[in-house]
């Protein structure tokens, strides 16, 4: 039913009405055989419009019948997983389809030999893995030894107990952490197991663990230990960018994000409605700012003033003064002389560029034709004027308008940012303070040497070679010339403190000879019978022959007897010095 | 000397390893026959060298080495210029050992002034025992072998010889150009890329300077300093002991 049949309805004359009709009629008996299985009246109805319903011819499955082949077998065949880790202890059964392959594969193996016979016996009594069992993936847990993480992973926060019990949670649940942070309950093994309950109770077990504090100690794990697998410089791009991630984890913006979500989640109708407005006013002042910074640039080009690199000392006197003034004349007149003879265009301010790099070159160029001008000009103003200025002084600013030009004419790129990677590799590294040239690495350690007097430097090598430790170091790297220092200023320590002892050594031999002297003399006085009460007959010894050395000895003692009070530093230092042989001795029995 | 290149660069400081040292060989009619002309007192062939670690190129910041060998070699002070991609080598012929002045020039761009390392020429086996020296007598084909390791630090280098320092190892992030923008890595057959400051990770024939070698000789300082450490504090025991002694000897003279 179209328009035109109501219209025919209702009587209602249509502007071709003659027209009309006849040609949709021919048109519509011309679709109409194509439609097949509906009633006339059915399409009638359509009139001028594709009907919309298209009858739908439906095939049943015929073919099926037309094979011959015998229905697929299926059979329940036991299965097992290997992702349970119970060794297939549970075997369940489910349907499957009967292989052609499987029983002749079993026919071949029966007859077959007897080294054969074990293997499918093996195969049939197995039962196939679950497909699913591929899916049951884990991650990988860094590993370290004892060693390893007393060499790396100290923390001062972190026992080794809490950071295996962290690693272990982390194997367990797949690095999901918020199943890690729930079930995170450290308990660190001297509470539960050296505390009475009552200590137990003031003891916090371990201290709580932000999710954060857990994730930053996890990822530091896995940075180092995947930096001590690979060096730095021997990883990949995929490896080190997972480094890099890993090592730039911040618990503290993590924190502040969670924070900020938070928030955003927390607030009110309100309150989102006055951020929205905020957010809105914020962006109009920008491109308001924006605007305004346009239109100051703007007019800082039109203020159009050279620029000047050069310090301003060389204008302070009053010659240099006049002399800033006749340039600034000469290069004003020209402006204007070239101002009449190009467009004002090619003018551009100088001093207007815009700081990109892009623009850097052809703003150099400019500069430099101020410059020439700039010289051209002067001289110029030379001959005409003969000014008192001295010729053969260049203006400052054309003296070194050049010399600047070359230094950003040169291609002089930004010095890139190395990344991290980078710096490993090309060996870069920063200090505080360096004396500029070039050294050897092992110059230092060369230095370490010749700070020391040559007796010193004897007695640590000797220390040293005890060691084992060759004279030179097999490889100086960075890392074992650190580790040498350590090892020097120990050994240094070392040696001073066996000084020490052979000192003492010596004064103690030197107070037990005297007290045996002060021994002697009281048993001549009093009683002989009293044997020499200081111990070993070794330093009984020692103290006979500092006696025996000479008569000037024995003098000497006897005077510091006489005189008891005074008998301190003095005489120590004397002996000391007349002990040293003693002393040496004693230091190679001590070595011994 | 070259002009100057920008600014030194404060505080930085990049290394390269290398290695300089010598190998000698005795004559032997067999295996090291003597080439005609040496004169007859001579008894080794031997070598010295300076070459990058793992055999890669050194010359984009090596120019030239000089040797100063023995005054009494004629001609003793020799020039070697850079090849690239090759090793400074002097072959020479002698009879003693003398310690030789190794003098390296550097690359004009880096404005640096040459340096210079002595090493002692070694012709005989040697070594702190007998059996050191025997076992150098039998490996190596009789060859001496006298190598060092060495790290070249260049401190606060000038700008553009910052530049050629700090590229050519990786290809360049930004391709330029297109030329050179798809090249592979290049590397040495112990890992290590070209014109990097890298150490081979594990020991091969030929090459003893690597990681491995450092990491051991790191865990052999670590031993000896556990050492250090109770001997200092078994000394410092006897020390305190000492003085006590010291003490109750002087207390005693006092008062007698």
């Amino acid at each position: 039913m179209t328009s035109r049949d109501v219209h025919d309805v209702l009587n209602i004359p249509s502007d071709h009405s003659g027209v009309g009709r006849p040609s949709k009629k021919q048109k519509s008996s011309a679709i109409r055989p194509n439609l097949k299985g509906l009633a006339r009246e059915v399409q009638n109805l359509s009139g001028d419009n594709p009907i919309a319903i298209v009858p739908e011819v439906s095939f049943f499955k015929k073919r099926r019948l037309a094979s011959r082949k015998p229905a697929t077998k299926w059979e329940l065949k036991p299965f097992t997983n290997s992702a349970r880790g119970d060794d297939g202890a549970l075997v369940l059964r489910h349907w499957r389809r009967k292989t052609e392959d499987g029983p002749p594969a079993d026919v071949d193996s029966q007859p077959g030999e007897n080294e054969a016979e074990g293997s499918s016996v093996t195969k049939v009594e197995k039962p196939e893995d679950s497909a699913f069992a591929k899916f049951n993936v884990h991650v990988q847990i860094p590993q370290y030894t004892d060693d390893q993480y007393h060499s790396n992973l100290q923390s001062s926060t972190w026992t080794k107990e809490e950071t295996d019990y962290l690693l272990e949670l982390a194997k367990d649940y797949d690095l999901r952490w918020a199943i890690i942070w729930d079930r995170y309950d450290f308990q660190p093994k001297g509470a539960s197991g050296d505390f009475t309950d009552g200590s137990n109770a003031l003891v916090p077990a371990g201290e709580p663990r932000t999710m954060e504090d857990l994730k930053a100690r996890y990822y530091e794990i896995s940075a180092k230990m995947m930096a001590v697998q690979t060096p730095v410089q021997y990883m990949n791009r995929s490896e080190f960018e997972l480094f890099e991630m890993v090592q730039k984890f911040d618990p503290e913006q993590e924190k502040r994000r969670k924070q900020f979500a938070l928030n955003t989640m927390a607030r009110n109708k309100d309150e989102a409605r006055e951020e929205e407005s905020l957010l809105l006013e914020v962006k109009r002042i920008v491109a308001r700012t924006e605007r305004f910074n346009e239109e100051r640039r703007e007019l800082y080009n039109r203020l159009d003033y050279p620029a000047t690199e050069t310090d301003i000392n060389s204008f302070k006197s009053s010659a240099g003064l006049q002399n800033l003034l006749q340039t600034l004349m000469t290069s004003d007149k020209a402006k204007k002389q070239r101002k009449q003879a190009m467009g004002p265009g090619d003018v551009a301010s100088p001093s207007s560029a815009v700081p990109t790099s892009a623009v850097s070159e052809t703003h150099a160029n400019r500069r430099e034709s101020i410059a020439a001008s700039a010289v051209s000009n002067h001289h110029r103003a030379d001959s005409d004027a003969r000014t008192p200025a001295t010729p053969a002084e260049p203006t400052p600013t054309s003296a070194t308008a050049p010399a600047a030009n070359k230094k950003k004419g040169a291609p002089q790129p930004e010095r890139r940012k190395l990344t991290q990677q980078e710096e490993q590799i090309y060996g870069v590294s920063y200090h505080d303070r360096l004396g500029s040239g070039p050294t050897f690495r092992y110059e230092k350690i060369n230095k370490l040497y010749s700070h020391k007097s040559g007796q010193q430097q004897l007695r640590i090598t000797n220390v040293l070679s005890e060691l084992g430790i060759p004279p030179r170091l097999v490889m100086p790297t960075a890392q074992v010339t650190a580790q040498f220092e350590l090892l020097w200023t120990a050994v240094t320590s070392l040696v001073d403190l066996r000084k020490v002892n052979d000192r003492l050594d010596g004064e103690i031999k030197i107070e037990e000879a005297k007290k045996a002297e002060r021994d002697k003399v009281r048993g001549v006085v009093v009683s002989p019978a009293t044997p020499a009460t200081n111990g070993t007959g070794d330093k009984e010894e020692g103290g006979a022959e500092t006696n025996g050395e000479g008569g000037k000895d024995q003098q000497k003692t006897d005077q510091d007897k006489k005189r008891p009070g005074s008998s301190g530093g003095s005489s120590h230092k004397r002996s000391a010095s007349v002990l040293s042989s003693v002393s040496d001795k004693s230091a190679k029995r001590q070595k011994k | 000397m070259a002009p100057q290149q920008g600014k030194r660069l404060k505080g930085t400081q990049i290394f390269r390893p290398f290695i300089y040292g010598t190998t000698a060989l005795p004559f032997h009619p067999l295996h090291n026959p003597k080439p005609p002309g040496v004169p007859d007192d001579h008894t080794h062939s031997w070598t010295v060298f300076v070459k990058g670690i793992d055999d890669v190129d050194t010359t984009y910041w090596l120019r030239r080495v000089q040797f100063k060998l023995h005054e009494s070699i004629p001609n003793h002070v020799r020039m070697v210029e850079g090849e690239k991609g090759k090793a400074f080598v002097l072959h020479e012929t002698g009879w003693g050992e003398f310690e030789i002045a190794i003098k390296l020039y550097y690359v004009p761009e880096s404005s640096e002034k040459p340096q210079t390392l002595y090493h002692h020429l070694r012709l005989h086996p040697y070594g702190r025992t007998e059996e050191e020296k025997e076992i150098m007598r039998t490996t190596n084909n009789g060859q001496v072998i006298s190598w060092s390791y060495e790290e070249q630090l260049f401190n606060e280098p000038y700008e553009s010889f910052y530049e050629i320092l700090t590229s050519g190892a990786l290809p360049a992030v930004p391709p330029k150009g297109g030329k050179g923008a798809k090249e592979k890595l290049v590397r040495s057959a112990g890992g290590v890329l070209e014109r990097s400051a890298m150490i081979p990770l594990v020991n091969r024939p030929g090459q003893m300077f690597s990681r491995e070698t450092e990491q051991v000789e790191i865990k052999k300082l670590k031993e000896a300093m556990i050492k250090i450490e109770e001997m200092a504090r078994k000394t410092k025991d006897e020390v305190e002991k000492k003085e006590k002694r010291l003490k109750e000897l002087k207390a005693d003279s006092a008062k007698g």
